[in-house]
């Protein structure tokens, strides 16, 4: 059987896609909140330096991708190994070398890389401009203007998302995430006025 | 050499009847196979098997349905021979079901 076949099977018989989106969109969101915080933290700052928002950046992208990937396995393992117990206990046999006990270990580790892969993604999607930046494509204060408007249309774009698995209005559903970043955006520069 | 076996299989919900069937028909001697489900309880579901091939080779159908995590229950029905026999019905069934 094809590599891709193999997968798409264990996914069909393990149902990890619905709790692999969820992971998706919750993680990614975090990601580009994190990036976000820390971009506009660096303007509060004033910090002409894009090599501090390059390192703060990644050394939280990796922390995010690290422990998403650990949580997610993890807690996934648990509850399918449970989940699978049960199972052969009412099939009266052992599991573990038929499709679904490779499913079941498939669907773990599955979960645990988007869980990590996704917040990790966006952050370093977020992070381009600074790249960008830092090798004299354009001024900081360009490369933090373009950073929080990737991370609102990341925002947008995942709750366009969620609007077509619903198979609801895509645009408000995408308004409405775009709505919570506005909001942490917004309280961010308050922060700063106030300051 | 057998032509027809009729099986019943415990099995998870998940892969369906429809990926257990399938599989199934792919074996070598396999020609047909018919697959229908009895009864469902909450983790499990029970199923009546029957294949009906040129040459079915009974190890290749238990170790594709445990594959599968499927079990046999029992083997219900075998014919084998050149031609598939049918069942045949003598005066003593019909006394032993009196």
């Amino acid at each position: 059987m094809k590599f891709l076949e193999k997968i798409r099977r264990y996914i069909r018989i393990s149902e990890v896609a619905p709790i692999s989106r969820r992971y998706f969109i919750m993680n990614a969101f975090d990601g580009a909140t994190t990036v976000l915080g820390i971009v506009i933290g660096a303007y509060a700052a004033e910090i002409t330096n894009e090599s501090w928002v390059i390192w703060s950046g990644l050394g939280v992208s990796l922390a995010m991708g690290l422990s998403g990937f650990v949580g997610a396995y993890m807690t996934e393992e648990a509850e399918r190994e449970k989940k699978l117990n049960a199972l052969e206990k009412s099939m009266l046999t052992e599991l573990t070398d038929s499709v679904v006990g490779k499913a079941s270990r498939f669907a773990s580790l599955w979960a645990g890389i988007v869980d990590g892969v996704s917040p990790a993604l966006a952050a370093l999607v977020c992070l381009t401009p600074f790249f960008l930046s830092s090798h004299g494509l354009f001024a900081i204060n360009s490369a933090i203007q373009l950073s929080v408007a990737m991370a609102l249309s990341i925002m947008f774009l995942l709750g366009v998302f969620l609007g077509k698995i619903s198979n609801r209005n895509m645009l408000f559903h995408g308004a409405k995430m775009l709505f919570v970043g506005l909001i942490i955006t917004f309280i961010f520069f308050m922060l700063k006025i106030t300051q | 050499m057998i032509r027809r076996l009729i099986l019943d299989v415990l099995k998870p919900h998940k892969p369906g009847v429809v990926e257990v069937a399938e599989a199934l028909s792919h074996l070598e001697g396999v020609e047909g196979v018919n697959v229908i489900i009895y009864e469902i309880d909450q983790q499990v579901e029970n199923a009546k098997v029957v294949i009906v091939g040129s040459s079915i080779d009974f190890e290749s159908i238990k170790k594709k349905l445990e594959e599968m995590g499927a079990t046999i229950h029992s083997v219900d029905e075998v014919a084998a021979g050149k031609i598939i026999v049918e069942e045949v019905r003598t005066p003593q069934d019909r006394s032993a079901r009196m």
